[in-house]
């Protein structure tokens, strides 16, 4: 179950590469971008966990700009202008590729989602993480919460950015009525 | 289906209702009879290629014209952008609000989710409408001089001293985030709340959010990649034109 992102200038293989992922197992949301910069906004936007990006575009951002702005477990896969040898690695896909190579291809790819995707299915919060969600909805800073609990920022940031992966919610005031929603906190406590 | 000149403007709209919103965005009155699209724009004085390049990435989705649309004078976008502000203000937003309220007054279940969900969406409100205000009192009128002091001999006085301690990137600093909020609402109703008895209403909360939402991210795109990159460019030439003032 992955989000896919199409970055291609190429109106055909755009196209092209739409219909083959329509057809795909595994592709859970599918989007298409042309532009460089609409490709840059996309990726904010979508975060898409495969990533297809034409090796020949020249995109507004560094090569590291990029892979900051795509969550840490995405993948890229580059669509190449020219053929490629038989054993070609499975993040590079050609624009002379036959369909049942393209398919392999990036159903190898589609696959490490589905396990990954099969293991959150279990997973809820831990309890550590309930512990910094209840201190992030009582309006205490990353800096704050690590003093309270013994531990480092850094890790305060990690926990958070598990939560936020796992709950698909982003800002302070939605953790609030998620944590007052599911009894984290109550009422009282923030009044 | 393919949008030309003298595709007749009923039709286009009868292709995809969806760009009824453009339409209306841009002020162009109903009752086209069997007019194309050339003709009712220039009957409502709005340029040919303006109209034909936001309707067809409207409608075709598959390509941006950012090049093209920032060939087009600032302020036609500006004058988008803010018919489309009023859009969200005077009638989305407060269409939504109306509509949390009432799940809230149908919902029987004794606990107070509803309230919250009430609570989280008028902080959304007031953040908006602040983030709104600093376009439409600040950056617009800017941009517009702006604009308007690059076509003359000399510029105003008052003018040119912004203009020198001032540059739309600085506004970037400021353009936060406003789909992120709207996001974990639509997130929040989706996977963690059972609905309420009403559940048709409960429904059509979630597709209004889902279309501001998908609104307000062309919105975005619109602002960041077309109108900035065009003030830069205007901010650029303002200062070669002006260099020794």
């Amino acid at each position: 179950m992955a989000k896919v992102l199409i970055a291609e200038t190429s109106y055909l293989i755009r196209k092209g590469l739409v219909g083959l992922l329509e057809q795909t197992e595994g592709v859970t949301e599918l989007k298409a971008a042309g532009h460089p910069d609409t490709i840059v906004l996309t990726i904010k936007e979508f975060s898409p966990d495969i990533l297809l990006l034409n090796s020949a575009i020249q995109l507004p951002i560094s090569h590291h700009g990029l892979t900051s702005l795509l969550h840490s477990k995405a993948t890229i896969i580059y669509i190449i202008n020219t053929p490629l040898p038989e054993d070609s690695p499975l993040h590079q896909i050609s624009v002379f590729d036959t369909k049942n190579k393209l398919t392999e291809k990036i159903s190898h790819h589609l696959k490490q989602y589905e396990t990954n995707e099969e293991k959150e299915e279990a997973e809820d919060l831990t309890p550590r993480e309930k512990l910094i969600l209840k201190h992030v909805a009582l309006g205490f800073t990353n800096k704050e919460i690590a003093t309270k609990l013994f531990i480092s920022t850094h890790t305060v940031i990690s926990h958070r950015k598990n939560i936020t992966r796992k709950l698909d919610i982003k800002t302070v005031s939605g953790l609030t009525v998620y944590s007052l929603i599911n009894g984290i906190i109550k009422m009282e406590d923030i009044q | 289906m393919h949008i030309n000149p003298t595709t007749k403007m009923s039709d286009l709209v009868q292709s995809d209702f969806e760009l009824l919103a453009v339409l209306q965005r841009l002020k162009i009155p109903f009752g086209f009879k069997e007019k194309s699209i050339k003709t009712v724009c220039q009957e409502q004085k709005i340029d040919l290629n303006f109209f034909l390049n936001l309707a067809r990435w409207y409608h075709e989705r598959d390509f941006f014209p950012g090049e093209t649309l920032m060939n087009h004078p600032v302020k036609w976008l500006v004058k988008y952008l803010r018919s489309t502000h009023s859009c969200y203000v005077e009638y989305h937003i407060p269409r939504i609000e109306d509509e949390i309220v009432r799940m809230e007054s149908l919902d029987q279940s004794g606990g107070h989710n509803m309230q919250l969900m009430l609570k989280f969406f008028r902080e959304y409100i007031s953040e908006f409408t602040t983030h709104i205000q600093l376009e439409e009192e600040k950056i617009f009128p800017y941009i517009l001089s702006l604009e308007e002091n690059l076509e003359k001999e000399k510029p105003d006085a008052e003018f040119l001293k912004t203009a020198r301690g001032y540059t739309i990137k600085d506004f970037l600093k400021e353009h936060s985030d406003i789909e992120e909020k709207l996001v974990d609402l639509r997130n929040i109703l989706l996977k963690y709340l059972a609905p309420p008895s009403d559940n048709c209403l409960f429904t059509n909360v979630l597709i209004e959010i889902f279309r501001l939402g998908n609104d307000l991210n062309d919105h975005t795109i619109l602002e960041e990649s077309v109108l900035i990159p065009q003030v830069i460019k205007l901010e650029e030439a303002f200062h070669k034109k002006f260099t020794l003032q």
